[in-house]
């Protein structure tokens, strides 16, 4: 069995091979023997790589595959040989040319530093979120001109809300 | 000095607070046979605190106004059921002269410094004025609060740039901003502003010279009511980030015997001159040449205070009730030594990835660390939604060891096997800080995160990718056909073997 196994857009190729209840896999070139076991909570394993001992936490938060090791979570893909086919000849991500900056965290919007027509650099701060006692400003990564304020002051706003939109300029 | 109400021994003892430290609370007044009455919000009502009490009642909704904030409800709740302390931990109430006061007049036993007490120290520019007096040394700064942001600017140009802009009811780094330039100055002075009015509800703030690169290093004290004041031990809090403590650590490792020396009588002094009563922390900065300035007093118990346990063997809270009780000192004038070195890292549901944002979540699983020299403070548990409405602190890791380097091996080695799933925390960080070279050979400053931490330095390292890799392929194997959707549709789901079984379409 063959999977392909990609972090940061790079991929791997994994080759399973099973002797009995021993387990083997290939991978850059290097044949290690590897041991797993499922833990009570799930999606927990304990998996042994020559002996090796780690704990991960195999998850998968809104549809993505996340691997949580020594505290670090460190997202992974994971294809058959096909699907790697397939996205090879899918089209290719479209550049947006438009940003919105939205609350990491929710809590409240305490000051608005722009308005729409402004023009921001990258890395201006456009708005200041109050969450857990802490006032936090909430900068545009590319900088362009302010299409949408989409929030106002002294509202609460939730996780993954859209406060501010970026049309990127030159685009 | 206001008068205590006279109290032989206190029986019931409200906990005015939640979170690790009201645990930590409940824990003395338990060994000491006491009863702990526990307060909590909605969204606290499974917390740690609630389940570790003796007692527990609701004060009100999640927004900290409208619960532990709400002076009115905590005081109903206290009469209520009879308490006859109010503890009030670190943070909400510890340092509200007006709550103090307002609990003496109920004859609540507030268990911290007396209200006048702590209104002249909690007003930094008073307390300023109470070091003069006591002839600590100070860093220059403005004379009083200022009107605005153009006197503000006069008194930085007069002082020299860089400055910081302070609030005068300030703590905890709350309403404090580093300003370099005047071009910075205006924005600096609306957060700063913004900050103490929402955690002080007091917006004055006055301007000082900033240290560069300095040490905080701050004494435990314990005052009785008789005027005897002893010095705990230092800490040593130099890793910050925004003026937040990180990790704080005893003995501090740039002292020597002599400076330890004038420092504890510098704090002592200053603890006598304001008439102090009770566990209190006076907070100095270190320079690079060793002087060290009078920074605030701390009117409370720290969160910080345990490594001064684990080198004392002394519970503060403890202490904090004795005196309280009118207690004098029972060691005299010759608190317990010393022993080893003792670190905390305060583990916080925050993102180092992402700019140490807060995050908010469920608990989905937690393994705490054990074994020698392990001590872990923690205000949560597996299952435990933590809430939005309070700060980040989940828990409090603490180690000692017979001496620096082992205690921080020891850190090392609990971090590694601590297990917290479900929110973003800082354990990484953590783990990255007791491993970095600087910190190991004890080169600290306040500066130290801008000086060494880049969000690279947490990436996972090559073995920890290539597990990942593995794992992810075994957990694939073992789904037997899992896989991630094409580009078009992810988001979905990666089960792409369960969404075949669902479509009737997708399968020959």
């Amino acid at each position: 069995m063959k999977l392909w196994v990609a972090r940061e857009g790079h991929d791997t190729e994994v080759e399973f091979e099973a002797r009995g209840d021993r387990l083997w896999l290939t991978i850059e070139g290097r044949r290690l023997e590897a041991d797993c076991r499922r833990l009570w909570d799930g999606e927990v394993y304990s998996v042994l790589i020559e002996g090796r001992s780690h704990e991960v936490r195999v998850s998968s938060p809104g549809g993505r595959l996340e691997v949580t090791l020594d505290g670090a979570t460190i997202p992974v893909e994971v294809r058959h040989p096909l699907e790697k086919l397939l996205q090879a000849t899918g089209p290719a991500a479209r550049a947006s040319g438009r940003e919105t900056v939205v609350a990491p965290m929710p809590g409240l919007v305490v000051a608005l530093r722009v308005r729409p027509g402004d023009v921001v650099a990258a890395g201006q701060p456009v708005v200041v979120v109050e969450a857990m006692k802490m006032q936090n400003e909430l900068a545009t990564r590319g900088g362009g001109v302010v299409t949408d304020v989409l929030v106002e002051e002294r509202t609460p706003v939730s996780a993954g809300q859209a406060l501010v939109r970026i049309a990127q300029a030159g685009s | 000095m206001s008068r205590r109400p006279k109290i032989a021994r206190v029986r019931r003892v409200l906990i005015a607070n939640r979170g690790e430290i009201a645990v930590r609370v409940i824990r003395t007044l338990r060994e000491r046979g006491i009863t702990s009455v526990a307060v909590f919000s909605e969204p606290d009502r499974e917390a740690l605190h609630v389940l570790l009490a003796d007692e527990a009642y609701p004060i009100g909704p999640g927004p900290a106004r409208e619960s532990y904030l709400n002076p009115e409800r905590v005081l109903e709740t206290a009469r209520r059921v009879k308490a006859d302390a109010v503890h009030p931990g670190y943070g909400f109430f510890a340092e509200n002269a007006a709550f103090a006061h307002t609990c003496a007049e109920a004859g609540l036993l507030f268990i911290g410094p007396p209200a006048d007490v702590i209104a002249r120290l909690g007003d930094k520019l008073a307390a300023r004025e109470i070091a003069r007096r006591a002839e600590v040394p100070l860093i220059p700064a403005s004379p009083g609060p200022l009107a605005g942001v153009d006197e503000a600017g006069k008194a930085a140009r007069a002082i020299g740039f860089p400055v910081m802009l302070k609030a005068a009811a300030g703590g905890g780094g709350k309403g404090m901003r580093i300003v370099s330039t005047e071009a910075e100055l205006a924005a600096a002075w609306e957060l700063a502003r913004g900050e103490a009015s929402a955690a002080f509800d007091d917006d004055r703030i006055y301007v000082e010279r900033f240290i560069e690169r300095p040490r905080h290093v701050e004494a435990q004290i314990l005052a009785d009511a008789k005027g005897h004041v002893a010095f705990l031990g230092e800490r040593e809090c130099s890793v910050q980030r925004r003026h937040q403590k990180l990790l704080e650590e005893t003995p501090c490792p740039a002292f020597d015997p002599a400076t330890r020396s004038a420092f504890a009588d510098a704090a002592c002094r200053i603890a006598k001159t304001a008439g102090y009563v009770g566990v209190g922390t006076v907070e100095f900065l270190l320079d690079a040449d060793g002087h060290f300035y009078f920074l605030e007093v701390n009117t409370r118990l720290q969160v910080e205070h345990p490594v001064t346990e684990m080198v004392t063997g002394l519970d503060l809270v403890a202490e904090q009730i004795r005196v309280a009780e009118g207690d004098a000192l029972w060691f005299g004038g010759d608190p317990p030594a010393p022993r080893g070195c003792a670190i905390e890292a305060r583990i916080l549901a925050e993102d180092p990835a992402n700019h140490f944002l807060p995050s908010a979540g469920r608990i989905d699983r937690l393994r705490l660390p054990q074994g020698p020299g392990v001590r872990n403070d923690s205000g949560v548990t597996q299952g435990f939604q933590v809430p939005v409405f309070y700060d980040s602190l989940l828990s409090k890791l603490i180690v000692w060891g017979p001496d620096r380097e082992i205690a921080r091996r020891r850190l090392l080695r609990a971090l590694d096997e601590t297990v917290l799933e479900g929110v973003h925390h800082n354990l990484v960080f953590h783990r990255w800080l007791a491993a970095h070279p600087a910190f190991a050979s004890a080169r600290l400053s306040t500066r130290f995160l801008e000086e060494h931490f880049t969000a690279a330095a947490l990436e996972p390292s090559p073995e920890a990718a290539e597990v990942a890799l593995i794992a992810a392929a075994l957990h694939a194997r073992h789904e037997r056909a899992a896989v991630a959707l094409p580009a078009e549709n992810r988001g979905r789901s990666p089960w792409r073997w369960a969404e075949r079984g669902r479509s009737p379409g997708a399968r020959r």
